[in-house]
């Protein structure tokens, strides 16, 4: 054991998953070629920050960069959890970001993982946490995860250029999780709502609350959408609003959509300034994002697209059992998933289209990953 | 008159005391003088008669049953098992390869010349056993432990146990208790019958403190010519295929091998070139404990981690017979299988495989009888006959032929060209042997070959079928090997290879996205997002059209249309047994049907069936476990099962609850979780049985007990230059995170039979999950706050924690250690048992330290103290902590006082402050803990790359190296007691002031009288005596100096006496010692006579 052999990897593309898998399985991985040839290269503030979370929330590992960051050494160690961990995000993603990885990899650790997470809460681009608190979770507990001590708090919002959200994770440890044989999506029974609006009229909320709920009517009459108006310092500090849309059907699937706006000025220059296009008003944000949550439904599978990736991972972390699922489309992300869960564990899927409704049925056995650092008591 | 003398001589009656007729007068007694009887005057038979002895047998009762019980495990074995291994293990000359030649002669009526290596054989129509001799060197011992599951324990009767047997029984203790049986034998050399059953008796007693009350000890009475008598090898025979095996947590997590063929396939032309290149190997043998996945990396027993070139499923060589209804198995299904012994037809080299031929065997397959020959099943038959008649035809002899054959040194395809040479030897003459150029096989009129292709993912295999030497051969011919095309591992990047080559230059973003190949444009830099949203093309929700396209995805739409949904898509595509699975996967969420009042009533029929017919698997399943001989085979009855529970399914419905389930009284929480677990299996089965054999194999891996050929390369020289087939070769699978090396904690205990205690930092040899490594532990306990405090040394009788750094196993793993692992040592070789607790990056061990400083200055309460800290920093460390002197003042370390003090310079003084001011002859200590720091030292055991008779010898511990190098034990001379002087104290006279002095009462003021310069008076006058008083004074001066006289003369009389009584003493003396010797000579001999007398008596 004198010499670590390491798995070589290019590139930026899921980074997340790589870093996830590779602590997982403890498998020492070199990344090479990180944005080698883009105009900012190599990792940036979000991917360094997610390589900060990594080393808090585990002992002894050894991560290293070279000066222009195109190249990355990553050495697993064994997962710590703990009570009072803090952590500041980078502001370029939001928690969601974070959260994914960190879900997981709470649950194979040594101790119950408790960690305040510090930075922006909802953006566009990942899960809002809203999203994570009300449909996410409830993935986890599908496989095996214990309710009690699987919970996030909420207890400032941040948008995105300033930030200043605040949320708490608590996630419980497993010594592994149970296969699930998931296929029934059932109905749709109800459709749950979250708004929030920080440092702006709770206006934004009532509009968009009033448009999602105008798509739902043909279709269902339980409907029901929060809102979460925050001000002073439990509302970050910068101005916004969001909605993170769930629905749970007979099967007790979680289907969700989300998005969130940010009406802040964006000093800094860069990929936002370049992408930021002309805001829309609140209505057409809730009407989006309610069209969304339908063409999720439309599509059809046990969780949504953006789930898909978690989902999988899971199934392929669980004893050596039979896992299968029912996705709908496979979403570009999914795909990457299931490429990562092959390189580092080993886990192979067999697909069974399923014409008739549009779906992708899952088959795979677990890896039969085994919480290793829990104590002898 | 007469009479009466007569009846006075008689003696008097005696009343009867006990006995049947006393009692009952005793009753009739009783009840005349009106006393009570205490007993029932009708004592019910089959009712509670006591309430408190009904209770306490009852919870007697449940005690026994909740002890019977334990945690169900999953059971994740779905193929034919693997044949169980049975390991004979003893100590040297007990007679181990004879009962595994007796056994194997009982099973399949073969002799084996030489037991070496596994022997598999197929013993009944649905069991293999692997019988596998354990070696005499501890390292094998301890492979044999990891891998048995029946060990077979041989003693010498006639001698008692030895130290092997227990150390072997403590090995297989630590590694997951396998089944065990003890065979006395030797027991024929008792002459007394008498003496044969105390023995037995007492061995029996011995061995049942060992393992439990009713271990099998098992008697082999003696030797008739030169074998066990067979009527007792029938009995262990029948003991051994009733004993049923329980899963070990160890071993169902892992994958393993015990490899039956070891061959090196390295190409010749390497090793030409060079000896001592790293080897390619190829191993075979039956996969145990759980499915073994491809990339896996694999521990091989005394050589190391390497991962696996290439594996590929080979046909059984020992397969069990066909599920035909029949009893027993027939002559030529008792199969057996031993590469490496040499049985049969095979002989197996270093780099060939020879057909061994006997003379008797020709002769027996001249006639036209197939009926001892093994491994005929059926295909080509009298094309075998044929060939094996053509070899016979010939006029050299095999053995002739071998020598005069031109030995194919290094040969990649060994066994084939080896073959073929015989072959060819046996039509033509021997000398044109030559030609092996020629790489196509003769396919022809003398081979009938059925080739059949495995196709596995990493390179296709072909598998070929010859009959040979009356014995059905499988080959496994490899791609590579027949038309050398590129490798198993090549094939798994060819995708990017083809790239490199096809183009080789290529715009630079162009050959990135090859790389990542994937649906998004396969950017290796593409930005990490799990939303996948396409705002653009949302549809308008807003209509109503669009909307009822989803509206029976909601509750508000077509209930029974959703329904369909689910079982429609599945069925759709499922083919035969669709609606087995339609039903079948409601299950998971059938619960959550029913709490739905509104749902339809055929869906929720649906459901419960399902439900129940799953259950019913399960059970019958479970049934099947417990009685496996009533089956034919499993696959088949789970396969009729379930078409069956599909017809009788509609019946069911009206009588509900399976009669097996409400016989049980109420299933408990077992009872439901073996339910559950079977069911999962069910469904595991089901899900796999669906897929096709490439993917089912990509899926789940390997099943166990499939035959496996492991390839593994850049193995060192060693391994096969030394390779011994007596030393099992083991091949564990390595878990995930078990590669890399941390420290781990465990709870020691030194074994009762160790003679010393261990030594911290004193090197030992941990057998743990496979592996075997030396490291060096600290030891330590847990103070009652919590701290790990080092030891010096382990407790005595008591459990301690060890760190030690290693390759990491998960928690709950035990291991055992020694410290030297030679042969000839004598005691118990075993120095501790323990498990692992955790794992950690680091240890927290503290040891205590103790810093002496001195005073330099003192004022008043404060002091500065020197010579404890060498450094300012060092005070930084220590700022706050608590000081105490010798005499028990105590204090607290404030600052470096280096600025302090006036015009010193000096670095490491301490200011500490205390209760009270201290003194400068004090001495001042600060007690802390320090860390201590657990070596990172490990290093794994090579004993398969030595000769297996030389003792592996790692780090050595300090006892060793002192003695070898004759350095003496350092001695600390501080430490060593010397005899304490004490100066007597000269104190000064005490000095009062003037002042106090004039306030003191006269009493208390001294009175000091001041020198005189003279005698005194008295002193100095002079006396002057009577005449009278000098006579007097005379007189007594006489009297004084007479008596002193006398009592001088006295005393030297005395002493002369006792000079004289001495000298006499010491001669009486002399001569007693010598009587004494002389008169107990006398009797020891003839007590030594009389043993030997009595021992040849006993003979």
């Amino acid at each position: 054991m004198g010499k670590t052999t390491y798995k070589r990897l290019k590139g930026s593309q899921s980074f997340r998953q790589r870093l996830l898998l590779a602590t997982l399985s403890s498998t020492p991985i070199i990344i090479d070629e990180i944005r080698a040839d883009d105009m900012i290269p190599g990792l940036l503030r979000h991917e360094m920050s997610l390589l900060r979370l990594f080393e808090t929330v585990s002992d002894d590992c050894v991560v290293e960069v070279n000066e222009t960051g195109t190249r990355l050494k990553y050495k697993p160690g064994i997962i710590m959890g703990g009570k009072n961990l803090v952590h500041s995000c980078a502001l370029t993603r939001s928690m969601g970001y974070y959260l994914e990885p960190l879900l997981v990899l709470g649950l194979f650790g040594k101790k119950p993982l408790s960690i305040r997470l510090k930075g922006v809460t909802d953006d566009p681009k990942d899960l809002s946490v809203d999203t994570i608190r009300n449909a996410t979770l409830h993935i986890l507990k599908r496989f095996g995860v214990p309710s009690e001590g699987l919970d996030l708090k909420i207890e400032a919002r941040g948008v995105a250029p300033e930030g200043g959200g605040e949320v708490l994770l608590t996630v419980p440890n497993v010594q592994s999780l149970t296969a699930v044989q998931w296929v029934e999506e059932g109905m749709v029974k109800k459709i749950r709502g979250w708004t929030f609006s920080a440092r702006v009229s709770s206006n934004f909320e009532h509009s968009m609350r009033f448009a999602a709920r105008g798509i739902f009517n043909n279709l269902l009459p339980d409907v029901h959408i929060f809102n979460d108006h925050k001000s002073g310092p439990a509302a970050g500090k910068s101005p916004g609003y969001g909605i993170s849309l769930v629905a749970e059907t007979t099967a007790g699937c979680y289907i969700s959509a989300d998005t969130a706006v940010s009406c802040g000025r964006t000093e800094e220059t860069g990929e936002i300034d370049v992408e930021r296009r002309e805001r829309k008003p609140a209505e057409d944000t809730g009407v989006e994002i309610a069209s969304c949550l339908l063409q999720e439904i439309e599509k059809g599978g046990v969780v949504d697209s953006t789930h898909q990736g978690l989902l999988f991972i899971l199934c392929a972390l669980c004893q050596q059992d039979v896992s299968k699922v029912r996705v709908g489309t496979l979403s570009p992300h999914g795909v990457e998933t299931l490429r990562n869960l092959k390189e580092f564990l080993g886990v192979t899927f067999s697909f069974r289209p399923d014409p008739s409704t549009g779906t992708v049925i899952l088959t795979c056995v677990g890896s039969g990953l085994i919480n290793l650092s829990r104590k002898l008591s | 008159m007469a009479a009466d003398d007569l009846m006075s001589s008689q003696k008097s009656h005696r009343t009867r005391k006990s006995g049947p007729t006393m009692r009952k007068k005793s009753e009739i007694d009783k009840k005349k003088r009106g006393v009570a009887d205490n007993k029932q005057p009708n004592p019910r038979a089959f009712s509670v008669r006591s309430v408190v002895k009904a209770k306490r047998l009852k919870i007697r009762a449940v005690e026994k049953e909740q002890r019977r019980i334990h945690l169900p495990t999953a059971d994740r074995t779905y193929g034919e098992p693997p044949p169980f291994v049975v390991v004979v293990q003893g100590p040297p000359g007990v007679g181990k390869s004879l009962v595994i030649k007796s056994l194997v002669k009982h099973f399949t009526h073969q002799n084996v010349p030489e037991v070496r290596g596994p022997i598999t054989i197929v013993q009944g129509k649905k069991k293999r056993i692997q019988f596998v001799e354990c070696p005499n060197d501890i390292n094998g011992m301890i492979d044999c432990a990891k891998v048995a599951d029946l060990a077979i324990l041989l003693i010498d009767g006639s001698y008692g146990f030895e130290m092997e047997t227990f150390e072997f029984l403590n090995i297989m203790q630590v590694h997951g208790f396998p089944k065990v049986m003890g065979v006395l034998t030797h027991l024929d050399k008792f002459k007394d019958v008498k003496k044969l059953r105390k023995t037995k008796q007492r061995l029996k007693h011995r061995f049942w403190t060992e393992i439990y009350n009713g271990a099998k000890l098992f008697y082999l009475s003696g030797l008739i010519h030169g074998k066990y008598s067979q009527r007792e090898v029938l009995n262990l025979s029948r003991f051994i295929s009733v004993i049923k095996f329980h899963p070990l947590s160890w071993r169902t997590s892992h994958p393993y091998v015990l490899a039956d063929r070891l061959e090196d396939v390295t190409p010749p032309e390497k090793i030409q070139m060079d000896k001592k290149c790293d080897r390619n190997i190829t191993l075979y043998g039956y996969l145990r404990g759980c499915n073994l996945k491809k990339g896996m990396k694999v521990h091989i027993a005394g050589v190391g981690d390497y991962s696996l070139a290439g594996v590929t499923a080979l046909p059984d060589p020992c397969p069990l017979p066909s599920a035909a209804k029949k009893k027993g198995l027939r002559d030529r299904e008792k199969l057996f299988y031993a590469p490496m012994s040499g049985i049969g037809d095979l002989l197996y080299d270093k780099d060939a495989v020879y057909i061994n031929i006997n003379d008797h065997l020709v002769q027996y397959s001249k006639t036209d009888e197939v009926n001892g020959e093994p491994a005929n099943k059926g295909r080509g038959k009298d094309v075998g006959e044929d060939l094996v008649k053509s070899l016979q035809n010939t006029k050299y002899s095999v053995d002739e032929k071998l020598e005069k054959t031109f030995i194919n040194l290094f040969g990649k395809k060994t066994s084939a060209s080896s073959e073929r040479k015989l072959e060819e030897d046996a039509q033509s003459s021997p000398e044109g042997s030559d030609t092996e150029s020629s790489e196509e096989f003769q396919s022809g009129d003398e081979v009938d070959d059925h080739e059949m292709d495995v196709d596995s993912n990493d390179g296709k295999i072909k598998e070929k079928t010859e009959l040979r030497g009356g014995r059905l051969r499988r080959k496994a011919i490899f791609k590579d090997e027949v038309d050398l095309t590129s490798s198993a591992t090549a094939l798994i990047n060819e995708n990017n290879e083809i790239s490199d080559d096809e183009d080789f230059f290529k715009p630079k973003g162009e050959h990135s996205k090859n790389l990542g190949g994937g649906l998004d444009a396969g950017h290796v830099n593409s930005e990490d997002c799990s939303k996948f949203v396409n705002y653009g093309n949302l549809k308008n929700w807003k209509e109503k059209e669009v909307c009822e396209d989803i509206r029976d995805r909601f509750t508000t739409g077509d209930w029974s249309k959703a329904a369909l949904r689910n079982k429609n898509s599945v069925a759709g595509d499922e083919g035969e047994d669709d609606e087995l699975y339609g039903d079948f996967e409601d299950l998971e969420t059938g619960e959550k049907h029913n709490d739905h009042e509104n749902m339809e009533s055929g869906t929720n029929e649906d459901v419960e069936a399902a439900e129940r017919r799953l259950k019913k698997l399960a059970l019958r399943a479970k049934f099947d476990a417990q009685y496996p001989f009533s089956l034919q085979c499993h696959h088949l009855s789970i396969l009729s099962t379930i078409s069956f529970a599909l017809e009788d399914d509609d019946n069911d419905n009206g009588d509900g609850i399976n009669p097996r389930n409400s016989e049980a009284k109420e299933p408990g929480f077992v009872d439901k979780l073996k339910e559950e677990l079977e069911i999962r299996k069910q469904m595991n089965l089901l899900e796999l049985n669906d897929l096709d054999e490439d993917t089912r194999i990509e899926i789940e891996g390997y099943r166990t007990g499939t035959y496996l050929r492991l390839e593994i390369h850049n193995v060192p020289y060693e391994m096969v230059d030394f390779f011994d087939p007596c030393h099992p070769v083991l091949i564990g699978g390595i878990g995930f995170g078990e590669d890399s090396a941390g420290y781990m904690q465990a709870r020691l205990k030194k074994h009762r039979w160790h003679k010393k205690v261990l030594k911290t930092r004193d090197p030992i040899i941990v057998s743990i999950g496979w592996r075997r490594y030396q490291t060096i532990p600290v030891y330590a306990i847990e103070d009652r706050n919590g701290r790990h405090r080092m030891l010096k040394y382990t407790p005595e009788h008591m459990h301690c924690l060890a760190m030690f750094w290693g390759p990491l196993v998960p928690p709950n793993t035990g291991f055992v250690a020694f410290q030297n692992l030679s042969t000839n040592q004598t005691g118990f070789r075993i120095t501790a048992t323990s498990v692992v607790l955790e794992y950690n990056h680091q240890t927290h061990i503290a040891k205590k330290i103790k810093l002496v400083g001195h005073p330099c200055k003192i004022k008043k309460n404060t002091a500065f103290i020197k010579d404890m800290f060498t450094s300012d920093l060092e005070i930084a460390r220590f700022e706050g902590s608590s000081v105490r002197t010798v005499s028990g003042i105590r204090g607290q370390v404030k600052k470096a006082g280096k600025n302090m003090l006036d015009n010193n310079a000096q670095e490491g003084i301490a200011r500490c402050t205390f209760e009270d001011q201290i003194k400068m002859s004090d001495i001042v200590f600060l007690r802390a803990w320090t860390p201590v720091e657990v070596p990172q030292f490990y290093n794994p055991l090579t004993t398969a790359l030595q000769p297996r008779d030389k003792t592996w010898t790692g780090m050595k511990t300090f006892r060793e190296l002192r003695s070898e190098h004759n350095i003496p034990i350092p001695v600390n001379k501080d430490s060593l007691y010397k005899p304490i002087e004490r100066k007597t104290k000269k104190f000064n006279p005490l000095v009062i002031p003037k002042k106090l002095q004039a306030e003191l009462p006269f009493a208390s003021k001294p009175k000091n009288k001041p020198a005189r310069k003279r005698p005194d008076l008295d002193a100095r006058r002079a006396v002057v005596m009577e005449p009278e008083e000098r006579k007097a004074h005379a007189i007594v001066q006489h009297y004084k100096l007479m008596s002193k006289v006398k009592i001088n003369k006295k005393k030297a009389k005395e002493q002369e006496k006792r000079k004289a009584y001495e000298a006499e003493k010491a001669k009486k003396e002399v001569i007693s010692k010598k009587r004494n010797r002389e008169e107990r000579r006398e009797r020891y001999r003839t007590e030594d006579k009389q043993k030997k007398k009595m021992r040849r008596g006993q003979d």
